[in-house]
């Protein structure tokens, strides 16, 4: 029971820094990034070839995460530009259906470029004994990577002025603007952050498990589940909703089969829609 | 300090307000006049950048700030409080009043002039802006706003929902604003509090400027008094 919960721990730790990219994303901008798994798989699959050419793990990361990075901001710069001019629904939905084609795109792109890529980092070392569980390096890295994360980000939006700017936006746009806070820049800041956060995601995958080019739509539907459960817009909403769906996903998978772990989080979203549509530390959105 | 010059603005493609022009000078209080939909909240909306006007200039403290974005204009020292307020309700009272001096850090001298100005703000330090009453959060607006050090605050009808005696008290705190030497500009319905304030005002009327006086002027004015004083 413990390394069932100890695994979920982990599990649910990557599902939450892979739901704050996106939950920010959308606060910020009504943006729901379908092509947020997709972006994820792209910092890998440069990584991955950067270590086919030769460089070293760290040097092959650091630029997929600034491949990703760069995507993103691109896709702000660009291709969001008349999504931003638009308000209240037409900027969900023109959003969403841009951002759906973009992932259709990127998929489309590395799997006939690169169809057998995939990112996969061995973490040497023996096991390490957590509450009489044997963990593999890996995984342990992952989450330290995740919880480091997690904590830089709620330090950067609890205490930071630049984080309170971010927080404002997500809050009440118009009301950011009088107090002198460029919405404009904040997204071109937010909107990179999420696309390494994303790449950063499919880096401690491949830790305990190879990313292939094709794990975008599998990483958008997560994202999509975290993002809805935490809350859209909360950042704290989004780790918390991680970790319980993948103890949630562990559970289920090792009591009943791990065909049914996406129906059962699925559910989960479902039923907390029902009961809380906001999420679970939600910002109400008018 | 401010001159509008042929402002027309409008939504989709409609004007609202057709050719205003005003102005506002140093440490003067001016109230524009209007009832509901007259295009006080469109013309104040344009002033301060959060729509663009399709017709007509802007000019503050000298400069041209036409077609500039609302966040350029509000860190030039022009601060907008709007009817409807547009807090952060999931941040602290006193986050909002941070994020008021955005992007400086906010000075300590100018938070306690806020703090003395509205003591229920300080009460309620901790509290999220969510949770506090009506009057309360009309005060945590202004607060915010003040917290920029503007030269020049615009208000949108400060005293909508107040109740009469919160009403005379917002306009009490803007007395003393003005003895701080702040530049007033005040859109209203509550004339009789407004007129007392202010130094000059307009009368607004179907997007254009019908009337404009001194306060003594328009509080004789046979218009005015039917309009919006009640007198018979």
């Amino acid at each position: 029971m413990t390394a069932v919960a100890l695994d979920g721990i982990v599990l649910g730790l990557q599902f939450g820094l892979l739901g704050v990219g996106l939950t920010l994303v959308y606060g910020l901008g009504g943006v729901l990034n379908l092509a947020h798994g997709q972006l994820a798989v792209l910092g890998a699959i440069v990584a991955a070839l950067r270590m086919d050419a030769g460089a070293s793990a760290v040097v092959a990361v650091l630029t997929g995460l600034a491949a990703a990075g760069t995507a993103a901001l691109l896709l702000d710069l660009t291709l969001l530009r008349p999504v931003y001019r638009r308000r209240g629904e037409a900027r969900v939905l023109l959003g969403l259906l841009l951002m759906l084609g973009v992932a259709f795109v990127i998929d489309g792109v590395l799997v006939w470029r690169y169809p057998i890529e995939a990112l996969s980092l061995r973490i040497g070392g023996d096991p390490v004994d957590v509450l009489g569980v044997g963990m593999r390096t890996g995984s342990l890295l992952a989450s330290a990577i995740a919880v480091g994360t997690g904590v830089a980000l709620v330090v950067f939006f609890r205490f930071t002025t630049l984080g309170k700017a971010v927080r404002s936006v997500i809050q009440d746009e118009e009301g950011a603007q009088l107090c002198g806070v460029s919405p404009a820049t904040v997204r071109a800041l937010v909107l990179p952050l999420s696309g390494v956060l994303a790449a950063l995601v499919a880096v401690t995958r491949s830790m305990t498990s190879p990313v292939t080019v094709n794990a975008g739509i599998d990483l958008t539907t997560l994202a999509l589940i975290v993002a809805v459960v935490g809350g859209l817009g909360s950042v704290s909403g989004a780790f918390l909703a991680g970790v319980l769906l993948g103890i949630v996903n562990t559970v289920s998978a090792h009591y009943i089969g791990s065909y049914v772990t996406t129906i059962v989080l699925l559910g989960a979203a479902a039923v907390t829609i029902v009961l809380r549509p906001s999420g679970l530390l939600g910002v109400g959105r008018e | 300090m401010l001159e509008v010059v042929d402002l027309s603005a409008g939504y989709l493609g409609e004007d609202i307000v057709h050719g205003v022009s005003f102005s506002v000078a140093e440490r003067e209080v001016v109230v524009v006049i209007g009832s509901n939909g007259a295009g006080k909240t469109t013309l104040f909306r344009a002033v301060c950048g959060l729509m663009r006007a399709t017709r007509g200039t802007v000019t503050f403290d000298g400069r041209s700030i036409t077609g500039r974005r609302a966040h350029e204009v509000a860190r030039r020292g022009l601060a907008y409080v709007p009817a409807d307020r547009h807090l952060f309700p999931e941040m602290a009272v006193s986050e909002n009043l941070d994020l008021g001096a955005y992007p400086r850090r906010p000075r300590r001298e100018r938070r306690e002039l806020v703090l003395d100005l509205f003591p229920r703000l300080a009460e309620r330090h901790r509290q999220r802006a969510g949770t506090l009453s009506g009057g309360e959060q009309q005060m945590l607006t202004v607060g915010r706003a003040l917290m920029s050090e503007p030269r020049l605050l615009l208000l949108d009808e400060p005293t909508t929902g107040l109740a009469p005696k919160l009403a005379a008290e917002a306009y009490a705190a803007l007395a003393a604003l003005r003895q701080h030497g702040l530049t007033i500009l005040v859109a209203e319905q509550q004339v009789p509090l407004a007129l007392q304030l202010g130094d000059r005002g307009y009368v607004l009327e179907d997007g254009r400027i019908q009337l404009a006086g001194t306060s003594a002027e328009l509080e004789q004015d046979p218009e005015v008094q039917r309009a919006y004083l009640g007198v018979a």
